[in-house]
């Protein structure tokens, strides 16, 4: 573990303080713009997740180096109440009606990989990882 | 497959030929180069970014806001971007839920099939068209041993998947009635009891069931809750409801049915069918009965076959080739 | 979806006046808005169909379902207000010799 460092999210202006972070970071490695966009993009919708239905949690960015490739993950973590149907926050369309665990599908399609454990009552951890082409 | 620093490559050029001559022909390379790029399922974002690196490389001198702004641009076209890759995905569920829908609707036609048996003196004409992919009306035929041909049309409330699903259930648990001749009334005394039992509680179904005895020519029927049919009088030339009263299948465990008769001269004819072929919904309202009646008469030189499929033709030309309900429609006809 | 459905529901006494289409799209609607309603024990529902312009057999099949509900909670359930064509629907199906479609919005029989 290379290096990591987090955001506490308490209210809507630590997602902007994740994003900046996420886009600092991804500048770092080395992540043209429109990678920028979709790390930050990824934040956002976890940030936003964390605030709107979990009340507060953390999201923090690591870099990955791994067999000559590198990486950025972030890791969204809360003690909200947890997701009781994780295949169907996971379905597309279901996104669009809003609720906990809206728009990861987006975040899914917009990071190279995606890890989600949760446990009803006790809350969610999601890693998502990009790596630089 | 185009690779994308292909397609990068592709729109510097295109974008740079416009930006050399504004006509109306480089406009056309852009949207082609679209059609090009959905297919690649490129997304709005990286769109943008071929669009400010071409720029940048076109131009030393941009100002710096210019490049900004695409910056800014890029960040809101992100939401775009997932929500077009979440449409694609959609699209091909969608794909995969129509097959599988076909596919159901293959093996419910192969369940419910059924065929039109040969009668001494009694010409059979039968069409059933589903709204949707699944029918949820449902024709049978059957012939006993003495000759005598039972025809059941059913139909049940509601439509599509849920509907057709229940009209397999029927289908069965007719084939497991007893194997003596099938009077109607006991025939719709036993499937209510299997309906009731089995099937949700407001979900229904209207059956009629008639019986055909070459013999004596005696139609004998009885009805469910069912649209009633018609029968034409060839002597009086005249048309008549069919009625028989009855309640639906499903609602009551103990319902009785009652059974009518009727004595079928050469010539007479009996009109069965769904709802859905009263309530054909046209431009003017609803089809009326005695539109249908003229339907009939119009087609009546015709053999049974060719009247119901000339008839549904018209009923469906009349509400402009949309069926809002399945429809179906039996024509028994008594030879001269 | 264009239906609406007024509900006045006191002391077990549940008018409703259902306004519109009632069809496979609307029907859910009407279904989860009067449900509980006949769930109540000796309930005496009134429907008023008056302003329903269509009702197709999914229709049917949501009275129907109500019916049972209110008779199985030793309730009273009353259909009123219907057009000609919803008459004819209720006599085919042989509904109307179970369900009372023919008393008066206020109570009275005709």
């Amino acid at each position: 573990m290379e290096f990591q460092s987090c955001v506490k999210i308490i209210n809507e202006w630590d997602i902007v303080a994740a994003r900046q972070l996420g886009r600092n970071v991804a500048k770092e490695l080395g992540f043209g713009t429109v990678d920028q966009a979709r790390i930050t993009t990824a934040i956002s919708e976890l940030a936003r997740n964390i605030y709107l239905y979990a009340g507060q949690g953390r999201v923090c960015i690591e870099k990955l180096y791994e067999n000559g490739k590198s990486g950025l993950l972030i890791i969204a973590s809360d003690e909200g109440p947890g997701i009781p149907d994780v295949r169907k926050v996971m379905e597309d369309g279901f996104s669009t009606s809003g609720g906990l665990g809206a728009g990861l599908p987006g975040v899914k399609r917009l990071m190279d990989e995606f890890d989600l454990d949760t446990n009803v009552g006790k809350g969610t951890e999601i890693r998502a990882t990009k790596w630089l082409r | 497959m185009e690779s994308r620093e292909n397609l990068e490559e592709k729109y510097r050029e295109a974008l740079s030929n416009y930006l050399k001559e504004q006509t109306e022909q480089a406009l056309y390379q852009g949207q082609k180069y679209s059609r090009k790029t959905i297919e690649h399922k490129i997304s709005p974002e990286e769109i943008i970014s071929f669009h400010k690196s071409t720029l940048m490389d076109t131009y030393e001198d941009l100002p710096d806001e210019v490049l900004h702004s695409l910056d800014f641009l890029l960040e809101v076209m992100m939401g775009y971007g997932i929500a077009y890759r979440e449409h694609q995905n959609l699209k091909h569920l969608q794909q995969e839920l129509k097959s599988e829908i076909e596919i159901a609707a293959n093996v419910q036609h192969t369940l419910l099939g059924t065929h039109i048996p040969k009668v001494k003196d009694l010409e059979i004409g039968a069409i059933s068209v589903p709204a949707r992919h699944m029918n949820g009306d449902y024709y049978h035929f059957v012939q006993d041993e003495n000759q005598c041909v039972g025809v059941a049309i059913a139909d049940v409330i509601g439509k599509g998947i849920p509907a057709a699903l229940c009209m397999s259930m029927i289908k069965y648990a007719m084939d497991s009635l007893p194997d003596h001749r099938h009077f109607p009334k006991s025939v719709l005394e036993s499937l209510n009891r299997v309906v009731e039992r089995n099937v949700d509680p407001s979900m229904f179904i209207t059956m009629f069931y008639g019986l055909f005895d070459p013999e004596t020519h005696i139609f004998s029927y009885a009805s469910a809750g069912h649209e009633p049919g018609f029968y034409y009088d060839a002597e009086k030339k005249e048309f008549t409801d069919l009625t028989a009263r009855g309640l639906l299948l499903g609602v009551e465990k103990k319902t009785q049915y009652e059974q009518y008769e009727k004595y079928v001269a050469p010539g007479d004819m009996i009109v069965l069918m769904s709802d859905g072929v009263t309530e054909c919904r046209t431009s003017e309202g609803f089809i009326e009965r005695n539109t249908l009646i003229e339907f009939i008469e119009k087609n009546m030189h015709l053999s049974a076959q060719e009247m119901v499929n000339n008839i549904y033709k018209q009923l469906e030309k009349m509400q402009h080739f949309q069926l809002r309900d399945d429809f179906t429609l039996i024509i028994l006809k008594r030879n001269v | 979806m264009n239906i609406m459905i007024d509900v006045k529901d006191i002391d077990s006494k549940a008018t409703v006046k259902v306004k519109g289409e009632i069809d496979a799209y609307t029907a859910p609607k009407l279904r989860e808005t009067l449900f509980p309603l006949s769930e109540q024990q000796n309930v005496h529902m009134v429907v008023d169909l008056s302003e329903v312009s269509y009702m197709d057999s999914t229709g049917l099949g949501v009275f129907v379902g109500l019916f049972k509900s209110v008779r199985s909670h030793n309730g009273e359930f009353r259909l009123v207000g219907l057009s000609e064509r919803l008459r004819r629907l209720f006599d085919i199906t042989g509904l109307a010799d179970i369900i009372d479609i023919n008393s008066n919005a206020e109570g009275g029989v005709k």
